[in-house]
C-alpha cells in the first residue's frame, strides 16, 4: 500500500472537519461532559457517599435528645460528631429547634429488649439542612442498632470494618473515567458512518477513486483521520482529568486502549455503512450495535470496558499486552475490511 | 387550520418510505441486531445481570466468604499465598475466614471499604432470614412531622402502624437488591437499611426510556436529509401542504413509534402508563425539537455527525443530568424523568412539580416547531453559508417583518427556556473552575447569552435595512426588554413554587426589583443595538461590551444585596 495518498486524504478529511468549525462543537461538547462527570463527582456523590463528606468534613451539628438521658446512642452521637443536648421538656426542645440552636430532635424510648424501640426523628423546615442532619445521623444509629441486636443476642459479624468509602471511588474508575475514555470513540465511528455515506449518497466516490487511489486509500483515511481527531479528544479528557485532580495511572496504555476502540468502532461504522450505503440505516444500526456490543461486553471478564478501569486504577495484572492484543485485534479487522471494501461495495441491497 | 387528511398523507408516505429501507438484506440486519439485543438482555437476566467491572482483586481463604460481586475479581488462596500476594500488591485485599487484612494504600483501602458494604450487606440478609424482623431489625425511627411536644406529650403519631413497620423491612430490603425500584418512600426508616442507592434507578429509566427515542430520532433527521439530498422535499414544497403540515406529517410516524416504546417499557417495568405518557410526551417532544434542528441546519454530512453529538449532550444535561439528584434536591424536577423516577417509587408528583419540569421543555418544542415552520423553505435548507449566518438568518426569518414590534416580543419571549438550559450548561461547565473564578466565569457567560437572546432579533432586522432611526431602536429594545423580563419572572415564578427558598422569592419580588432589571435590561439592548446597527461595531464585541457592564451592574446589585 502507497502511504502518501492515504497521508494526503487524510489531512483532506482532517481540514474539512476543522475548516467548518465543527471541531469546535466537538470540543464544547468535551468541555461539557468533562464538567458533568466533575458535578456528578463533587455534588452527587456527596450525598450518595454520605461518608465522605462525615470524613472529610468537619460539619458538626447538635441534636436535641428527650427521652432516654442514659441511652448508649449519646455515645455514638458524640463520636460522631454530633453534640447531644438532652431537654427534659420536650416544649423547650422545640423552641431550640424553631430558633435554630439545635438542627434536629431526638425522641429516645426508654431501653426494653422485649420489644421494637420506636425512636421519633424530627428534623429542620429546609431541605438541605435535613439531608445533612440525616448524614451525619445514619452511622450512630446504625450502632446504636447494633447495640440492640447484641442485646438481643443477636451477633452482627464485620461491623469492624473500615476502610475508605469507595461508592465514588469505583463510580469515577469504573464509569466516569471509560465513558470520558470511549465517548471520542463513539463520535469516530458515527462521523466515519457520516463521512463514507456522503461519498456514496452524492456519488462523489467515483471521482475520487482515480488512478493513483485505490479505495482502500479512500476508506482507510477517513478511518484513520477518525482516530485522528479521536486521539486529540482522549488526550485532551486526560488533560482535563488532571486539572480536576482525577487521577488516571498508565495514561500511555489508557490512551492507546481509547484510540485502538475508538479504531474498531470506526471500522465497524465503515462496514456498516459501505454494506448499507445510506446514512439513515447505516447509523441507526451502527448506534445499536455499539450500545450492543458496550453491554454484552460488560458481561465479560476482560472487556474493553474493564481493561481501562484496571490500568486507570493500576491493576496489578493489567498491562499494555492486553492493549497489544486489542491493537491487533484493530488491524486485523481493519485489513480486512479493507481488502474486501470494495466486494462490499459491490453487494446491491 | 391544520390540515390533518394532508398530515396524515405525508405520515403514511413518511411510513413506506422507512419500510422501504428495510428490506432484503437489510431486513436481515436489522432482525440480527435485535435477535442478538433479545438474546443478551435474556442472558443478563439470566445471570442476574451481574456487570463485571473488576475493580479490585481480593484473595480469599478456602473457609472464607463468598464475595459474588462483579467487583471483585476473587482467586481462592491459602493463608501463606495470600499474605505473600496481598504484601506484593497482585492482591488488594485478603479475607481469612471473618478477617479482612488490607494495605495501607488507597487501592486496598477502597477495596477494604467495598468489601465492608458488600459484607454488611450479606450480614443484613442473613439476618433478616434467620430471625423475626423484629429481631433482626430492633430500630425504627420515625420521621415526625408534628412537634415535639405533640407527639412526645400528647402521644400523637408515634405509636407507629405495624404495617408501616412491616413495609419498611421489606422495601428496605427489596431495595438492597435492587430488584425492583420501590424505595421506603414511608415515614418510618431502619437505619441499616437506609443507605441511600446509588442513582441506579435513574441512570436505567433514561438509558431505558431515551435511548429508543434518540433511535428512533434517526429516521427522522435522515427523512429530511436524504430527501433534501434527491430534491424530494423540493417537490414536498411545491404541493399546497404547509411547512408545518410537513414537518407534523414527518414526525408522526416517529411520534407514534416514540410512544408505544414508552408504553412497552411501561408494561415491562410495570409502572403507570398514564403517568408514564404525562411524563414522556413531553420528554418526548422535546427531543424531536432538539433533533428537528439537525436536518435544519447541517450543511455537510459532516455537521450532522457534531450537530447529532451536541443534540445529545443537550438532551443529557437536560434531562439525564438533573434527574440524578432525584430525592436530594429540588433542582432535580428541572427533568421529568426526576418524575419518573418518582413515580416507580410509588409516590405521586404535585401539579407545580409536573408544570415545573415540563413547561420550559414543552415551550422549546413550541419555539422549535414554529422556526422549523418559517425556515423550511428550499432556498434556507440548501444555502451554504456560515453556521452563524446560517442561524442569523433563521432569527429574521422567524420574524414578522410587517408586525416588528410584536415579532420582536414573542422572540425575546421564546428565548428564555433556550436561555434558561444554556446557563444550566454553563453553570455545570463552571464548576470544573476554582471557585472565585467560576463565579465571575458563570456570571459573563449566562450574562452574555441573555444579551445576545434580547439583541439578536433587532440586530438582524436591521442588517438588512440602511434606514436605521435612533427611536425605533429604542422602542424595539425597550420591547425586548419587557418580553425578556416577563417570561424570565413567569419562570422564577414557576421554579420557586417548587423550589422554596423564602428568602430568595421575597428578594426577588419585591417591587423595586421589577423595575430596576427591566431599566437595566433595555439600557443594556439598546446599547448593543446602536453599537452595532449605528455606529458598525461588530456584533460579538458589541455583546461583549455590553457584557461587561451587565456583570458590573449584576455585582453592584448583589454587593448591595448582601
Amino acid at each position: 500500500m502507497n502511504f502518501k495518498p492515504l497521508l494526503a486524504i487524510v489531512k483532506r478529511e482532517l481540514r474539512s472537519v476543522t475548516r467548518e468549525r465543527t471541531i469546535m462543537i466537538a470540543i464544547g461538547i468535551q468541555l461539557f461532559i468533562a464538567s458533568f462527570s466533575s458535578v456528578i463527582l463533587v455534588g452527587l456523590l456527596s450525598f450518595y457517599d454520605p461518608n465522605t463528606i462525615a470524613q472529610n468534613s468537619q460539619a458538626r451539628i447538635q441534636a436535641g435528645i428527650v427521652g432516654d438521658q442514659e441511652s448508649p446512642l449519646l455515645g455514638y452521637l458524640r463520636a460522631g460528631n454530633v453534640r447531644p443536648i438532652y431537654f427534659a421538656d420536650p416544649e423547650r426542645a422545640d423552641a431550640a429547634l424553631d430558633q435554630g440552636l439545635i438542627d434536629t430532635v431526638l425522641y429516645v424510648p426508654p431501653e426494653n429488649t422485649a420489644e421494637i424501640a420506636h425512636m421519633q426523628l424530627f428534623l429542620p423546615e429546609a431541605e438541605t439542612q435535613s439531608t445533612i442532619v440525616m448524614m451525619m445521623l445514619r452511622k450512630p444509629l446504625e450502632q446504636y442498632e447494633n447495640y440492640l441486636r447484641r442485646a438481643r443476642g443477636i451477633e452482627v459479624r464485620f461491623t469492624d470494618l473500615e476502610g475508605k468509602p469507595s461508592t465514588s471511588y469505583e463510580f469515577l474508575y469504573a464509569t466516569i473515567v471509560p465513558i470520558l475514555m470511549f465517548f471520542p470513540g463513539f463520535v469516530a465511528g458515527s462521523m466515519v458512518a457520516d463521512s463514507v455515506a456522503s461519498e456514496l449518497e452524492h456519488d462523489t466516490l467515483e471521482t475520487l477513486w482515480s488512478a493513483p487511489i485505490s479505495l482502500a486509500h479512500i476508506f482507510g483515511a477517513k478511518i484513520v483521520a477518525a482516530m485522528v481527531l479521536a486521539l486529540i479528544q482522549i488526550a485532551l479528557w486526560l488533560v482535563l482529568l488532571h486539572f480536576n485532580q482525577i487521577d488516571v495511572q498508565n495514561t500511555v496504555n489508557v490512551l492507546f486502549l481509547a484510540v485502538v476502540v475508538a479504531g474498531l468502532n470506526a471500522v465497524a461504522a465503515a462496514v456498516i455503512t459501505t454494506f448499507l450505503k445510506d446514512r439513515e440505516r447505516a447509523q441507526f444500526i451502527y448506534s445499536l450495535t455499539i450500545v450492543l456490543v458496550a453491554g454484552g461486553s460488560a458481561l465479560i471478564g476482560r472487556s474493553p470496558i474493564t481493561l481501562l478501569t484496571q490500568l486507570a486504577t493500576n491493576d496489578y495484572y493489567a498491562s499494555g499486552v492486553d492493549v497489544a492484543l486489542y491493537g491487533g485485534l484493530l488491524l486485523v479487522v481493519a485489513a480486512g475490511y479493507l481488502l474486501f471494501s470494495k466486494r462490499l461495495l459491490g453487494t446491491k441491497i | 387550520m391544520l390540515n390533518f387528511r394532508l398530515i396524515l398523507t405525508i405520515a403514511r408516505r413518511e411510513l413506506l418510505r422507512v419500510r422501504s429501507r428495510f428490506q432484503g438484506s437489510a431486513r436481515s440486519m436489522l432482525l440480527l441486531v435485535f435477535l442478538a439485543a433479545a438474546s443478551l438482555s435474556y442472558l443478563a437476566w439470566q445471570k442476574g445481570a451481574t456487570v463485571q467491572m473488576g475493580v479490585y482483586r481480593v484473595g480469599v481463604s478456602p473457609n472464607g466468604p463468598v464475595l459474588a460481586d462483579g467487583r471483585f475479581i476473587t482467586t481462592t488462596l491459602d493463608p501463606i499465598a495470600g499474605f505473600e500476594q496481598l504484601r506484593l500488591g497482585q492482591q488488594d485485599l485478603y479475607v481469612e475466614a471473618d478477617r479482612v487484612i488490607a494495605r495501607d494504600d488507597d487501592r486496598s483501602q477502597y477495596a477494604l471499604g467495598a468489601v465492608k458494604q458488600y459484607l454488611a450487606e450479606q450480614e443484613l440478609i442473613r439476618l433478616s432470614e434467620n430471625y423475626a424482623p423484629e429481631e433482626a431489625f430492633p430500630l425504627r425511627i420515625t420521621v415526625q412531622e408534628n412537634s415535639v411536644t405533640a407527639v412526645v406529650r400528647d402521644g400523637l403519631g408515634s405509636g407507629a402502624s405495624d404495617a408501616a413497620d412491616a413495609a419498611a423491612v421489606d422495601a428496605g430490603l427489596a431495595n438492597m437488591g435492587l430488584s425492583d425500584f420501590d424505595l421506603a418512600g414511608e415515614d418510618v426508616f431502619i437505619p441499616s437499611l437506609s443507605e441511600p442507592p446509588i442513582p441506579f434507578a435513574q441512570v436505567i429509566i433514561a438509558f431505558l426510556y431515551v435511548m429508543p427515542i434518540a433511535f428512533i430520532n434517526i429516521f427522522f433527521t435522515s427523512s429530511f436529509m436524504q430527501e433534501k439530498l434527491d430534491k424530494r422535499l423540493s417537490v414536498l414544497l411545491s404541493t399546497p401542504a404547509r411547512p408545518v403540515e410537513i414537518i407534523l406529517g414527518k414526525m408522526l410516524p416517529y411520534l407514534t413509534f416514540s410512544l408505544i416504546s414508552v408504553v412497552v417499557m411501561t408494561l415491562v417495568l410495570g409502572g403507570n402508563v398514564g403517568a408514564a405518557l404525562l411524563i414522556f410526551v413531553p420528554v418526548i417532544l422535546f427531543m424531536f425539537a432538539i433533533y428537528l434542528m439537525v436536518p435544519l441546519f447541517y450543511r455537510t454530512f459532516k455537521d450532522t455527525t457534531f450537530i447529532s453529538m451536541l443534540a445529545v449532550t443537550i438532551i443529557t444535561a437536560y434531562l439525564v443530568f438533573p434527574a440524578m439528584f432525584s430525592g436530594v434536591n429540588d433542582f432535580s424536577y428541572l427533568s421529568p424523568l426526576t418524575l419518573a423516577v418518582q413515580m416507580y417509587q410509588g409516590e405521586m408528583f404535585t401539579l407545580e412539580q409536573y408544570l415545573f419540569a415540563t413547561v420550559p421543555i414543552v415551550s422549546i418544542f413550541s419555539f422549535a416547531l414554529y422556526i422549523g415552520t418559517r425556515v423550511l423553505n428550499e432556498e434556507f435548507l440548501l444555502g451554504f453559508r456560515p453556521l452563524t449566518r446560517k442561524l442569523a438568518q433563521a432569527v429574521y426569518l422567524a420574524m414578522n417583518q410587517k408586525r416588528p414590534f410584536l415579532s420582536i416580543f414573542f422572540l425575546a419571549l421564546c428565548f428564555v427556556p433556550i436561555v434558561y438550559l444554556i446557563q444550566l450548561v454553563l453553570l455545570a461547565v463552571s464548576l470544573n473552575l476554582p471557585l472565585q473564578v467560576a463565579l465571575i466565569a458563570v456570571l459573563l457567560a449566562s450574562v452574555l447569552v441573555e444579551e445576545v437572546a434580547k439583541s439578536v432579533g433587532i440586530v438582524v432586522l436591521y442588517q438588512r435595512k440602511a434606514e436605521r432611526p435612533y427611536r425605533r431602536i429604542f422602542t424595539l429594545a425597550l420591547i425586548s426588554a419587557v418580553g425578556f423580563l416577563v417570561a424570565e419572572k413567569l419562570l422564577l415564578y414557576l421554579s420557586l413554587s417548587v423550589v422554596s427558598e423564602a428568602a430568595l422569592s421575597t428578594a426577588i419580588f419585591s417591587g423595586g426589583l421589577l423595575i430596576v432589571p427591566l431599566i437595566a435590561h433595555f439600557a443594556f439592548t439598546s446599547f448593543v443595538c446602536v453599537l452595532n446597527a449605528r455606529w458598525h461595531v461588530r456584533y460579538p464585541v458589541a455583546i461583549l461590551a455590553a457584557g461587561v457592564l451587565h456583570v458590573t451592574y449584576n455585582l453592584f446589585i448583589l454587593g448591595s444585596a448582601l
